[in-house]
């Protein structure tokens, strides 16, 4: 398989550990991910709430470029899942849209066409279960509270395969190598950052995230496991703010980069605010199969 | 139909029975003054919201959305309404700093010189592959923007 990976600002700019595991871990299960000149998806909340249309023509630009090479987008951030997903539904729903963002394209010397699909990771690896326990080298023992965020899960008719009511693609991953999903109230609630909040009030982001954290830390689990660099930075950089609670912040891909025998320090999540020293400790102390 | 009736009638509005579902299960608005049923009713009023700063407080979380029985477009409808706020100049100036950072370097958070020691490091590309180190398609983005009248927009206005 071979994919455009699309990292988004925040794995790309912010939190390049999240970068670094996407590389490794889809390099391990076979699939070649390829780069292209991207922008920013552009962010769903704040560039889509100041002008659809400009946020049309940047996400249209982003699928131009996959078009062109004849691949599908590879996204590993519920922001840039959403937002593109977003642009992509309506650009390939809409043929007068389409044609009204080519002729802002046009005079740059691209066009859209509508022939990309727009993925998910977490859906790619869905796909993957033999290939990932053939890659395990460790059953990391780790407990984690899952987080899976808004864009990947609402809006829900975008989203037919998905279990959006009671979802476990995420702890059905994890529990192939060796993980334990902790359960907690309000599972699918919002982590508080998106729709332009985390920058524009933080006070109210970091309230909607405070109720959560409380919700979370009652199983005291290892970790909060994310599948979004946003909800990653918030629960990250949020913790430090609330300057209260402690718990690790882990993306799904440097779980399973760990899972696949890279040292955590070699994936630098080390680089993480709230420390994931425990963790480290954790992980080295076990031993590889075979 | 003045702009914010036409933005409620494309978001179904006309359809809500105010039942509250939307607000009961909005997270922002336990911590925030947004109401969505509220909004909705006064949306489809034709009021002119686009001046209420908790329309910036909606996370998209699309929650209500799902939960209302009658097909509202909520998010849509809180969209739009903020499209309209800023064509009307009426809109949180906190964003323009992402606004400004895309505009130059097509990404909303920027590569900061600690993170592209960090890259480095662990063996990425010290400088992403995309188009902030890529002037020839920085600049098709800024003709892009130039070409919707995004910059114009934002830097427009008097709030
Ligand atoms: S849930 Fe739907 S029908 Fe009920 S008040 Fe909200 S918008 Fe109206
Ligand atoms: S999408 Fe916005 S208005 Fe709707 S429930 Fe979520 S935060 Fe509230």
């Amino acid at each position: 398989m071979k994919l455009s990976l699309f990292p988004g600002c925040i794995a790309k700019n912010m939190y390049a550990s999240i970068e670094k595991s996407t590389r490794f871990v889809f390099d391990k299960l076979g699939v070649e991910l390829v780069d292209h000149r991207y922008t920013c998806c552009p962010a769903p909340g704040v560039f889509r709430g100041y002008d659809i249309d400009t946020w049309l023509a940047l996400g249209g630009r982003n699928l131009a470029e996959a078009e062109k090479d004849g691949l599908n987008v590879l996204t590993i951030c519920n922001g840039c899942y959403g937002s593109l997903h977003g642009s992509n539904h309506i650009l390939q729903e809409n043929p007068e849209k389409r044609e009204e963002i080519n002729e802002v394209l046009e005079q740059v010397g691209k066009r859209y066409n509508g022939g990309v699909e727009v993925l998910h990771f977490a859906d790619v690896l869905s796909t993957m279960h033999e290939t990932i326990l053939e890659q395990k080298e460790l059953d990391l023992g780790l407990r984690l509270a899952v987080h899976y965020g808004c864009h990947y899960l609402r809006p829900s008719e975008h989203h037919e395969s998905l279990n959006v009511e009671n979802p476990h693609i995420v702890e059905d991953i994890l529990e192939l190598v060796g993980c334990e999903p902790v359960d907690f109230k309000n599972k699918l609630s919002c982590c508080g950052a998106g729709g332009g909040v985390w920058s524009g009030d933080e006070e109210v982001a970091l309230s909607v995230l405070e109720e959560k954290l409380a919700f979370m830390s009652e199983g005291n689990p290892d970790a909060i496991l994310n599948i979004c660099p946003f909800c990653h930075l918030q629960f990250d950089q949020g913790q430090k703010k609330l300057q209260k609670f402690n718990i690790p912040v882990l993306h799904l891909n440097q779980v399973l980069g760990m899972a696949f025998g890279e040292r955590p320090k070699k994936l630098a999540i080390h680089t993480h605010l709230v420390s994931t020293r425990e963790i480290e400790k954790k992980v080295k102390g076990l031993k590889k199969k075979g | 139909m003045n702009p914010v009736e036409k933005a409620a009638r494309d978001s179904n509005v006309e359809k809500c029975v105010q039942c509250g579902k939307c607000t009961a299960g909005c997270p922002s608005g336990r911590q925030s003054r947004l109401r969505t049923r509220t909004l909705v009713q006064m949306a489809y009023q034709g009021q002119d919201v686009t001046g209420l700063p908790e329309l910036w407080d909606c996370t998209t979380c699309y929650n209500c959305a799902e939960r209302c029985p009658k097909g509202v477009n909520t998010v849509d409808a809180i969209i739009l309404l903020r499209n309209l706020a800023v064509q009307k100049g009426n809109f949180p100036r906190i964003h323009l700093s992402a606004i400004e950072n895309l505009y130059n370097t097509g990404n909303g958070f920027p590569l900061s010189p600690e993170v592209a020691q960090i890259r480095a490091i662990i063996g990425l590309k010290k400088e992403p592959y995309d188009v902030s180190t890529a002037p020839e398609e920085l600049e098709k983005v800024k003709k892009i923007l130039d070409i919707t009248g995004f910059l114009e927009l934002v830097r427009g206005g008097t709030t």
